[in-house]
């Protein structure tokens, strides 16, 4: 068999196709993405405290926010269903509804901070200031941009029945 | 017949299918139409703007009628 025939065997075996071709069974998430975004804060703030001289909480903070970017990430491919195989129309319908709640709410945030930005500067209050700051804002915005949508779409779902296999 | 053959047939989601079973979502005028004419039936059959009556109760009441002559 050739390296390409093993590689292809392997993903079956190992069951990524499942995750890769999206034949997980969507599930909803309605309370954990809560948690996963409070982590996600909770680590901010924690490494935002301690950037300068980097001590046991930066790390504990680090280790809270990219546990947090990994996890919003694994809710994103359990959740419902977004991309893969094609949508049926209720998928899209979901889709488009929690993309669209969850852009408005990332928009309001991004105006918020803008505001914020040189207010906190005039009052001594914190802003993002390493270069570190700015790049894990940027990770949050992503994390929280796969968090949202899975979170708005796993309301939007009815609750599955028992018997939804058959 | 299984959710997963209707589902394949009208070319949804299984889970659609539970969810349009269970009054939970309300499809689209073409996916409707394909549903009815998977079965052969016409719309109004399938979808109603008021709640069917459950199959028990129509049993019950055809049972009563088909007993009544006798």
């Amino acid at each position: 068999m050739t390296l390409l025939g093993k590689m292809d065997r392997l993903v079956y075996a190992t069951r990524l196709d499942r995750i890769l071709f999206m034949k997980v069974q969507p599930r909803t998430f309605r309370w954990s993405p809560l948690l996963v975004l409070a982590a996600l804060v909770a680590g901010y703030v924690l490494m935002a405290k301690t950037v300068g001289s980097p001590n046991r909480s930066f790390f504990i903070g680090w280790m809270l926010f990219y546990g947090a970017f990994l996890v919003a990430a694994f809710l994103r491919i359990f959740g419902p269903r977004f991309t893969g195989t094609v949508l049926d129309e209720r998928e899209l319908m979901v889709k488009s509804r929690a993309y669209a709640i969850s852009g408005v709410v990332l928009a309001s945030f991004a105006m918020l901070g803008c505001f914020y930005m040189p207010g906190a500067g005039v009052l001594g209050l914190w802003q993002p200031d390493a270069p570190l700051d700015w790049i894990n804002l940027g990770f949050g915005f992503q994390a929280a941009g796969n968090l949202l949508p899975t979170w708005i779409a796993s309301w939007l779902e009815p609750r599955l029945a028992a018997d939804q296999d058959d | 017949m299984s959710r997963r053959e209707l589902a394949e047939a009208v070319g949804v989601n299984n889970q659609t299918i539970g969810y349009l079973e269970r009054g939970d979502y309300k499809p689209s005028l073409e996916l409707a139409m394909r549903i009815a004419a998977y079965f052969g039936v016409s719309i109004e059959l399938l979808f109603s703007f008021r709640p069917f009556e459950p199959v028990a109760d129509t049993l019950r009441r055809a049972a009563a009628a088909g007993e009544q002559p006798q």
